[in-house]
């Protein structure tokens, strides 16, 4: 989307769109957007307040995504890219229908599932989440697949993994047909053994 | 006092002039050095030096049109990161020259919860979530985003819009 110049306003009366401004902070105005919105601020107390509003959001937003705190469908380039900017990735495939025995340590950045399935003609999938009863506690509805790759790569929190104590979780990718209609595309077990002192807190729910 | 009288009392070698659009102009000047420098410490060595830059130019009358300082301000900035970005010895010169003495204090950034922040992203959708991830994991851009993605530059941007609105409105509701 570009948002012609004329749509920032030019006195301070008129104050700048949120959505600009994080445009303005991302780099992602065209050139004459940007130089007009730089005439702005550079007048305007006001927008700069709130241009270090979204700056602030823009540092936090930073900070959580390489928290690796964050349950999220991410892509193999991420996860490369991440483990290139020095953060330890700790990955587990399981097979579709298998399971995988696994563990996190203090000094793990960021922990990833890779699930394995044929992603071809769905035009929805979802992750649900299961306790070891195969009782759902979680679904992640129509997350972002590419079918071509033939995987999910799909972030855990490494907040609560640390956390927990030893346990299982299975995750089901699942096609979703726009009448409702479910159909398992994969389904996959991790069996979690802290290795971390101390007890940890039970996870999933029962 | 408007900005064109501030440039007049300076010309006259009025120093509380000086010292007012020393105050009035650093939170912008840093602003513009944090968008372009992305770092703190470069954006209060840039406010440094367009201050310093326009001091000296308003006391030798140079600014021709006084009504315009904010534009002086912001065409100094422009070519002081040109030059910034051209010559780091320079500018490590300058600043042994000068000094940290011109600048106040900066504006702190708000303070964001960040608990409830985890939440708010938490909340959202999946893709909105992901697009989210990948933009400031590393402030991709939508091109580098919409290709890991696979969707349109233009869906990214409409996601991380749409992403950002709803994490506002989720943050001023907790707050």
């Amino acid at each position: 989307m570009t948002i012609p110049a004329g749509r920032v306003p030019v006195n301070c009366a008129q104050p700048i769109e949120p959505a600009v401004l994080m445009d303005y902070w991302l780099a992602a105005l065209p050139p004459e957007t940007e130089a007009t919105v730089e005439e702005h601020l550079m007048g305007c107390d006001r927008c700069g307040d709130r241009l270090r509003e979204i700056i602030a959001l823009a540092e936090g937003l930073r900070t959580l995504s390489r928290s690796g705190s964050l349950q999220v469908v991410l892509t193999d380039q991420f996860v490369k890219h991440a483990g290139g900017a020095g953060q330890r990735v700790r990955q587990y495939a399981p097979p579709a229908g298998g399971s995988v025995q696994c563990t996190v340590a203090a000094d793990d950045d960021l922990l990833v599932g890779r699930l394995a399935a044929d992603l071809s003609g769905a035009a929805r999938v979802d992750l649900s989440w299961c306790n070891e009863q195969g009782v759902e506690f979680l679904r992640m509805a129509d997350i972002p697949v590419q079918a071509d790759t033939g995987m999910v790569v799909c972030q855990q929190s490494i907040t609560i993994a640390k956390a927990s104590s030893s346990n299982t979780l299975i995750a089901r990718l699942v096609a979703v047909d726009p009448e409702g209609a479910e159909r398992l595309l994969g389904e996959y077990a991790f069996h979690h053994t802290r290795t971390i002192p101390g007890p940890g807190i039970a996870f999933p729910p029962s | 006092m408007s900005d064109a009288h501030l440039a007049v009392r300076i010309k006259d070698g009025d120093n509380e002039a000086e010292a007012e659009v020393c105050r009035r102009m650093a939170p912008r000047i840093r602003l513009y050095g944090l968008r372009h420098l992305r770092s703190a410490a470069a954006a209060d060595d840039l406010v440094q030096q367009v201050l310093l830059k326009m001091i000296e130019a308003l006391r030798a009358g140079r600014l021709r049109e006084p009504d315009k300082l904010a534009q002086f301000a912001l065409g100094t900035c422009r070519m002081t990161v040109v030059d910034l970005r051209r010559t780091a010895r320079r500018q490590e010169k300058l600043l042994a020259e000068f000094g940290p003495d011109l600048i106040p204090d900066p504006p702190p950034l708000p303070r964001l919860d960040d608990a409830q922040l985890a939440r708010c992203v938490q909340s959202l959708k999946e893709r909105e979530r992901s697009v989210v991830v990948l933009t400031f994991y590393d402030e991709q851009t939508a091109a580098e985003t919409a290709a890991f993605l696979g969707i349109s530059e233009a869906n990214v941007r409409v996601i991380r819009h749409r992403a950002i609105r709803e994490l506002r409105a989720c943050m001023e509701s907790a707050a």
